[in-house]
């Protein structure tokens, strides 16, 4: 007899799961550690597009439509903590957050900095602030007390990208000439969107929709769209002998 | 199972992990019965269900058109055929409904003598059981989104009542004073509930997106107020901060225990807070839909392992795991959108309620018979009448 005491759970709910992915082998056993799923999704990002400018860009949630447990996703804390991976607002829903790998971020601000009279600035911030502090936004208060920047200096940080204005007196940490990048993104997800949509029954076959040609309006990899929308909830996936499936969700 | 079985005879077990593991696989296989119905009285949505907490046997429902029906829910026909029959209504012909739709109904906790409706027409009403008239009728300024009786209370029989006003009024039933108002939200409250573990401590949602807990003996304001982001004052909009969710917060839960708080927002996330100190635990249950402009009724299951939290959303009712979030299935079978459901912990079964005007039972599906005992069965002549009903003492010689 087995002395070792299982979870209800775990002994109930276990047989379910099994038959479940089983029945529609559609499940791909995909990298099962969070930093190897980014390290996938960077290489989804484009590079020429930004002509080399801007660091490579996942979405948190893009990390949901991967893994299924989200709150172990949420809870798996260890690459921010350390420093290698940071996360950003991106502006455009409150729950967007993008995730960048540190050295990637460093090596292309700096690049980006090459004979601006900014660099100074932008250097000691990010030797001070981004190796000790996690947070996403900064207030006065702490930059000039905490972190010693000179008003003039907060000035040159906004104008080089690396901060952005949230509030009178506070700053988003941010992603020097990313504007581009949310324009194409927004622009690529409503394409998509609407390309589940306009199927017939609103649904289509995941891996039909990384078949078909893609508009101008789709700058991005179709798979980093699907990945945002299916993490997202804007679809729902549903698992079908054929593969999956993606239906569009009334919301 | 059967290791569950062996382990609680030779004593390696509790006899309560037994029974937490039968009902967390009753629950795990709800599914609607064609056996089991419930009388369609209302003609119109059904907004609020209780199911009395003395012996769980009768419940309480209130619908748009203003009128409460009170059904039973036991079977003692012997058959698994069974209706549950409405035992008494008040209908659109009694001097004392509501003029307009009934938002919150509730048992008192400890009989079923007496109970509390509160409906937009501006009023609470204590109603007597047995004459089905009101005892007590409290009127109020805004419309009534929710109220609640604590389930525990020994000391004090107060009742929280939400309204369209942001300040929360704190009804006594033993005076009829209503002078205690608890103020601090800036927009109208849409939910109320005391906690299952303390007498004294209520939490409020209002749309003003925040949740506040309160300590209804402290004469200063509320204890403390839900923040999403743990005081992580970085991550959200500075509007953002301090609240509870990004939308109107429509819909308040306590666990069975008391320890966590669910709540339910306009924003389509639900969330669940450590009652104690107020911290979001961050279990990320997705996408919860969520389209109500009033109190949205949920439930969490009681006595499983790990226990359910049960939320309307759309037509159908969602389940989801409590602490891991993930959705273990939808419940499909209102025609409409559902707004209220109710777990009875005895039996492990789901009412829910919605537009349609219907109340649906969700009934743990049983051991299904196999063709050939069934066909036995119908050979031998009888009637499938349960064992427990059958004579098997008397003789029949005598």
């Amino acid at each position: 007899m087995n002395r070792k005491r299982a979870l209800i759970s775990d002994t109930l709910m276990a047989k379910k799961r099994k038959n479940a992915t089983e029945k529609f082998g559609a499940v791909s056993d995909g990298p099962t550690d969070i930093k190897s799923t980014l390290e996938y999704l960077m290489t989804l990002f484009p590079r020429k597009l930004f002509n080399d400018t801007l660091p490579q860009i996942a979405l948190k949630h893009q990390l949901y439509s991967i893994h299924s447990d989200k709150t172990l996703v949420d809870k798996e804390n260890k690459l921010r903590e350390k420093g290698e991976l940071l996360m950003f607002q991106l502006g455009f829903d409150a729950e967007a957050f993008g995730l960048i790998f540190a050295s990637d971020y460093k090596t292309k601000v700096l690049a980006g900095e090459e004979g601006k009279v900014t660099r100074a600035a932008v250097e000691k911030f990010l030797e001070k602030v981004l190796s000790s502090c996690r947070d996403l936004s900064f207030t006065k208060d702490k930059m000039l007390k905490e972190f010693l920047f000179t008003d003039s200096e907060i000035t040159q940080l906004v104008k080089s990208g690396v901060l952005t204005v949230r509030d009178a007196g506070s700053w988003w940490l941010s992603i020097p000439n990313s504007g581009k990048f949310t324009k194409y993104f927004i622009q690529g997800r409503k394409a998509v969107l609407g390309m589940v949509k306009k199927s017939k029954y609103s649904e289509v076959l995941k891996a039909e929709l990384e078949e078909r040609r893609t508009t101008s309006q789709v700058k991005f990899h179709m798979k980093y769209h699907i990945h945002d929308i299916v993490g997202a909830e804007l679809v729902e996936s549903v698992p079908t002998t054929s593969g999956i499936l993606l239906r569009f969700v009334d919301s | 199972m059967l290791g569950f079985l062996t382990a609680r005879q030779s004593g390696l077990d509790d006899p309560l992990r037994l029974r937490r593991a039968e009902s967390t696989r009753r629950v795990l296989s709800l599914k609607l019965n064609p056996d089991r119905d419930v009388d369609r009285i209302h003609g119109n949505g059904i907004n609020t269900i209780d199911i009395e907490a003395v012996e769980g046997r009768y419940m309480l429902s209130g619908g748009s058109d203003g009128v409460i029906v009170i059904y039973d829910l036991e079977n003692y026909n012997g058959k698994p055929q069974y209706t549950c029959r409405a035992v008494c209504t008040v209908g659109r012909s009694s001097r004392y409904v509501h003029k307009f739709s009934v938002e919150t109904v509730q048992w008192y906790p400890y009989d079923t003598g007496m109970f509390v409706s509160s409906s937009f027409d501006k009023t609470m009403k204590v109603w007597d059981t047995e004459t089905l008239k009101p005892a007590e009728v409290f009127e109020f300024e805004g419309n009534v989104y929710s109220h609640h009786l604590s389930p525990i209370a020994r000391k004090h029989s107060l009742i929280a009542v939400g309204t369209k006003n942001p300040k929360i009024q704190l009804c006594d039933l033993k005076s009829g004073s209503r002078i205690h108002v608890l103020q601090g939200h800036r927009a109208e409250v849409l939910s109320v509930q005391w906690s299952p573990r303390y007498e004294h401590i209520l939490a409020t949602a209002s749309a003003d997106s925040k949740v506040k807990v309160w300590d209804v003996r402290r004469a200063s304001g509320s204890l403390f107020t839900l923040d999403q982001h743990n005081g992580d004052k970085s991550k959200a909009s500075s509007e953002a901060v301090n609240t509870a969710h990004n939308g109107r917060v429509n819909g308040l839960c306590f666990t069975g225990d008391g320890l966590y708080l669910l709540t339910t927002g306009t924003d389509d996330r639900m969330r669940l807070w450590n009652s104690a100190t107020g911290e979001n635990t961050l279990v990320n249950y997705g996408k919860v839909c969520n389209e109500s402009r009033k109190r949205l009724q949920f439930t969490v299951s009681r006595g499983c392992s790990p226990e359910f939290v049960f939320v309307p959303c759309g037509s159908s009712v969602a389940v989801y795991t409590l602490h891991t979030g993930e959705l273990v299935t939808m419940l499909r079978g209102h025609y409409n959108s559902v707004d209220c459901c109710e777990f009875h912990p005895d039996y492990q079964e789901l009412y829910s309620g919605g537009k349609d005007c219907n109340i649906l039972a969700w009934v743990p599906v049983l051991h299904t018979l196999d063709v050939e005992e069934e066909s036995n069965k119908g050979a031998a002549g009888q009637s499938s009448v349960n064992p427990a009903f059958q004579d098997a003492w008397s003789s029949d010689e005598d």
